[in-house]
This record gives C-alpha cells, structure tokens and sequence, in this order.
C-alpha cells in the first residue's frame, strides 16, 4: 500500500503541482477543495489510473469522493485491484 | 419559474397531459401531474408554516425534481426565492441570507419530505440593501463574484414572461421538445432550458451536478431520452462530440458563456446533423442580449456574438464616453427587455445600471465588455475593460482573486495572472512572495483560498517564494512578465 500511495503521490505532483513546494503535502490534503484537482483534472486522473493499474474506464466512476485525496486515490485503486483479483 | 403565469401553465399541463414527464433526473420520470402535486403540497405546508411573506425564503440551489417542485410551491404561495449555489461557504451563504433578510432556509429530499430552519435576522448588515417585493421578483438569483460576495440580482416576474416567449419563437420550442439542462439551477441558463421548458409543458433532462465531466454519461443521456435542445458552455460541446458521437434528434444548439474554439466547432456539423447552432451572448443582469445563427462548415477565426436580440438597444462607446455610430470598437452598454430592475445592494448600481448614454427613456447595463461592431452590424466580443476573465465559463475577477490571496497573514504580496488554456477558457496562476521568516507553502495558501473563494477561482497553480515580485517602471506587479515566464516555464 505504502508503494502504491508513493506512487499515486508522485503522479500527483508531477502532473497537478509542478513546481510547488509540496513537503507538508499529507495523504489526507483535499485536492478537491483546494482547488489542485479541478473537474478536467478528475478525467485526466481517471484516464491515468485506468492505464497504469488496468482499470476498465467502465468501472471507475467519476465520483469526487474517490479522488479527494492521495489516499482515496489509492484506496480506490487498491479496492479496484481486489475486486478484479 | 420566476411568475405566477408558469404556476398557471403548469397546472394546465398537469390537467391537459397529466403523464407528460416534465422532469427525468437519474433515470427518473416525474410527470407534470407530480410536480404540480408535490408544489401544491409545497405551497400548503408554506401556509401552515405562515412565514413572513415579505421576506424571501431561502432555498440551497440542489437540481433535484424535488427542489424545483419546491420552488414552484413557494412561488405559489407568495413567496420570492433566493437560490444561490449550494457550493458557495458557509459564511457566503450566511451573508446573502442575511443581506436579502431571508426568513428561513428550506431544504427537501429525495422522498419530498420538508425541513425548514430560521434564518437569523440582522437588520445592520441588510442596511444598504432593498427589500424584495414578492409581487414583481420571485426568483433571485446571484453573480458568480469571483470573491466570497456574489449580487443578487432579482429576475422580475415580467421580465421572465417576456424571455420565455422570446426564446419559444426563436428556437420554436414546443411541448414535444426535449430540453437538456446542463448547467447548475443557480444560472441563469436555467431560465431557458429549466423554467421555460416547464412553462412550455415540454421534457426538461437535468444533468446531475456530480455527472457534469462525464463524456459517455452525457451523451447516453442525450440519445436515451432523444434530446431535442442543448445549450451551455463549450466545454459541454467538447464533451458531446467525444469519440465521435452523433445527436441526430438535437435540433437546436446553443452555445453561451465563452468563445467557441474554431476546431471544436468545425465538428459541430458532424457531430448534431439535424441541428441549428446559434451563438447566444448575455449576462445575468440583463439576461440575453445577442443572437448569431452560426454555420459551422463557415465559422471564421472568431465566431460573432451577432446582432441585438428584438427589443434589445445596444450602444458602443469610445473613451471619452461618446456613443459610436457605424462601425468601431467600444464597451457595450445594453437594455434589454428582459433585464433585472438592479441588483438588491442599491450603492452596486451605481455607474452600472446608467440612463440612456443617447438620451433615450431605458435604463442601460454597463456591461464592462469590449465590443466591435463591423459595418454589417455584426458584433464580437473583444474582451474586458477590466480585470475579469472566464475561467470554465464563469466570470472570474483576477484582481479579487489576488486581494483574497493578499489577506493571508504571510503573504507579503500576490500577484494572479490568467492565462490562456485550450480546456478551461483561462486558468488563473498566482504568483507570491512570503513575509520574511515564514514557512507559508502553496498548500497552505490554497487551503486559505479554499475558504475565501468559490472554487473555480482558485488558482490551478500557485508559486510561493522568497524574492519580490517583478516590477514595472511605475512600481506594480509586472503582471505582464509573470505571465510570460509561466507560459515559458509550461513549454520546456
């Protein structure tokens, strides 16, 4: 889990907060609220999670919630991957 | 909904085609029999509640076929609405409550079940500020200020009436259309394809507010329920004409709120065969105000905001204040007879809602847009005389952005500059320099702006350091040099 949340960390920065100082960025910080993570942003993270953990489009649905923050982001892939498993 | 002839329109829908669906809102069916039963239900428990009718209630602004009844059912009864966006803070809402003295907040769920709370009054902070006449406004509605006040505007019953058969006869809508409504219940929007679609007895598809970034879901809506009439932001069109799709049963398209990317609508063609687009220009305030039917196999680099609507006058204006005659560029002032007596804060309108700059009887909206005017008598829209942009089609102060920003305790100064972006219309970067000593971090300063600001004004990318920021030979943010080394730094 920890790998994955590292990961999900990494895509995260990368992608929504290039250039920013992001060492007090915690697993729980609200991406939504805080405005990182707009609407478009949240396609863009469903399209990245679909490819990298083989998730179907299908079966991810564009719900704010799962992606509120870098730890809903991996407890969704996480669950995603179980009940693929 | 904002006159007692809808209420009378649609107690005849509910006698003439009871099983019509007025609503379909996640799969579900209400029938125009439902909805006029669930308002008079709404309507009578207002009575047992006898609230003041002189002030208005307050209802969160939730798209839910309950929430509309609700509405109805107020109106019924007498009382004007205040619907601001559920999304707003707890503090904005508070304020406009109390600044538009708002007796109680109403709420309703799923099942139709009514809740009500008081609102508490505070006659010193409503100074300043209009009574509402339940009589002449039913509905108010807000601005989207990009900082935590928007203003409420009061939409005039007759005013309304007026719209409605406006956009009847222009768009020919009749009780056979399908009306998609796509942007939240607070916009203005939804005076055409929420409340004229139900004063009309025609189908109304409310796209939830959680599915409105959803491509397939959108257009499964579209063609499941054989949507006849669209309207909204480019982005909408964006995401309609995803992986090819086709709408053959669209028959009218409006798109409003921004520029249409020339590409995008190059596809239009394709992607809606049996339908008319139109490039429809207005503002809260005064509601429509120009009209261009667009060809989209013909669009130029930049597509037209047309010609002035029937009744409306429009005036451009140079510098000096002069109104332009033939041909130009100038800021447009507009009177439309569909527009808002004022906004409720009576100091807002000044130097806003101005007489007639030809001397004529109206009263013209000074809309702070820059227009030219070609020597056909078509216009565009060129941009503003200040610092407003769109940002995901909702109209967007930079300069109030960044005085929020400059509140933070550690910020010694911020500058926020738009920049252009293919998706969002504009995207807002904030560029800011700490207080010596400080361990202010951009996080920080979004969660600060998270609970000043609505959210589409939050900058999307926020850059705090040490170093002062760039100046112009007159000493001010060198917004201009911001700007350019972002979109530099974004290439590499």
């Amino acid at each position: 889990m920890s790998t994955l949340t590292d990961e999900i960390r990494g895509y995260v920065v990368t992608e929504f907060l290039d250039g920013e100082d992001t060492s007090d960025l915690t697993t729980e910080f609200d991406l939504i609220d805080s405005g990182v993570v707009d609407s478009l942003g949240l396609v863009r993270i469903v399209s990245h999670l679909s490819g990298a953990y083989a998730i179907p489009v299908d079966d991810i649905p564009l719900k704010p919630e799962h992606f509120r923050s870098i730890g809903a982001i991996a407890a969704f892939v996480e669950n995603a991957n179980r009940a693929a498993a | 909904m904002p006159s007692l002839r809808l209420c009378d329109a649609l107690a005849a829908h509910a006698r003439h085609r009871p099983e019509a669906a007025a609503l379909v809102w996640r799969g579900r069916r209400t029938t125009y029999r439902r909805l006029v039963d669930l308002a008079e239900e709404m309507a009578a428990a207002l009575d047992r509640l006898d609230l003041d009718r002189s002030r208005p209630l307050y209802v969160p602004a939730h798209k839910t076929p309950e929430t509309i009844a609700l509405l109805i059912g107020a109106f019924r009864a007498g009382y004007a609405v205040l619907t601001p966006s559920p999304g707003l803070g707890a503090a904005v809402l508070e304020t406009l409550t109390v600044q538009a003295r708002c007796s109680a907040v109403l709420t309703i769920d799923d099942r139709g079940a009514l809740h009500h709370d008081d609102v508490p009054q505070n006659e010193a902070a409503a100074r300043g500020f209009d009574a509402v006449d339940p009589t002449t406004a039913h509905l108010l509605l807000t601005t989207s200020g990009s900082t935590g006040t928007p203003k409420i505007v009061p939409i005039g019953a007759d005013a309304f009436d007026r719209f409605a058969a406006w956009a009847v006869e222009t768009f020919h809508l009749t009780e056979r259309d399908t009306l998609l409504s796509y942007a939240p219940l607070n916009f203005d929007l939804s005076l055409l394809d929420v409340w004229t679609g139900l004063r009309l007895g025609a189908a109304v598809v409310l796209v939830e507010e959680d599915s409105a970034t959803d491509a397939r879901h959108l257009r499964d809506l579209v063609a499941e329920h054989k949507v006849t009439f669209v309207q909204g932001v480019p982005m909408l069109y964006r995401l309609l004409t995803q992986d090819d799709a086709r709408h053959p049963h669209v028959r009218t398209a409006i798109f409003t709120g921004d520029a249409m990317p020339r590409p995008l609508l190059a596809r239009l063609g394709a992607a809606f065969p049996g339908a008319r687009f139109h490039n429809v220009f207005g503002c809260t305030e005064t509601n429509d105000s120009f009209l261009h039917d667009v060809d989209p196999a013909a669009a130029g680099e930049k597509t037209p905001i047309g010609r002035p609507l029937p009744g409306v006058r429009a005036l451009l204006l140079d510098d000096e204040g002069k109104v332009l005659d033939g041909p130009g560029t100038g800021e447009l002032f507009v009177t439309t007879p569909f527009q808002t007596a004022g906004y409720l804060q009576r100091e807002r309108n000044e130097g806003v809602f101005v007489p007639a700059p030809d001397g004529g009887p109206e009263v013209f909206y000074r809309t702070g847009d820059v227009v030219s005017r070609d020597a056909e008598g078509l216009h565009r829209l060129d941009g503003r005389t200040d610092f407003q942009v769109k940002v995901r089609g909702v109209r967007t102060n930079v300069q109030e952005v960044e005085n929020v920003l400059a509140t933070h305790p550690d910020v010694a100064e911020a500058a926020v500059v738009a920049l252009p972006d293919p998706e969002a219309g504009y995207r807002l970067h904030a560029q800011v320099t700490r207080r010596p000593g400080t361990a202010l971090t951009s996080l920080r300063l979004r969660t600060h702006s998270a609970a000043h600001l609505p959210r589409h004004a939050i900058p999307s990318s926020v850059q705090v350091g040490d170093t002062p920021l760039p100046r112009t030979a007159t000493g001010k943010p060198d917004r201009n040099l911001i700007k350019a080394l972002r979109q530099k730094g974004n290439h590499a």
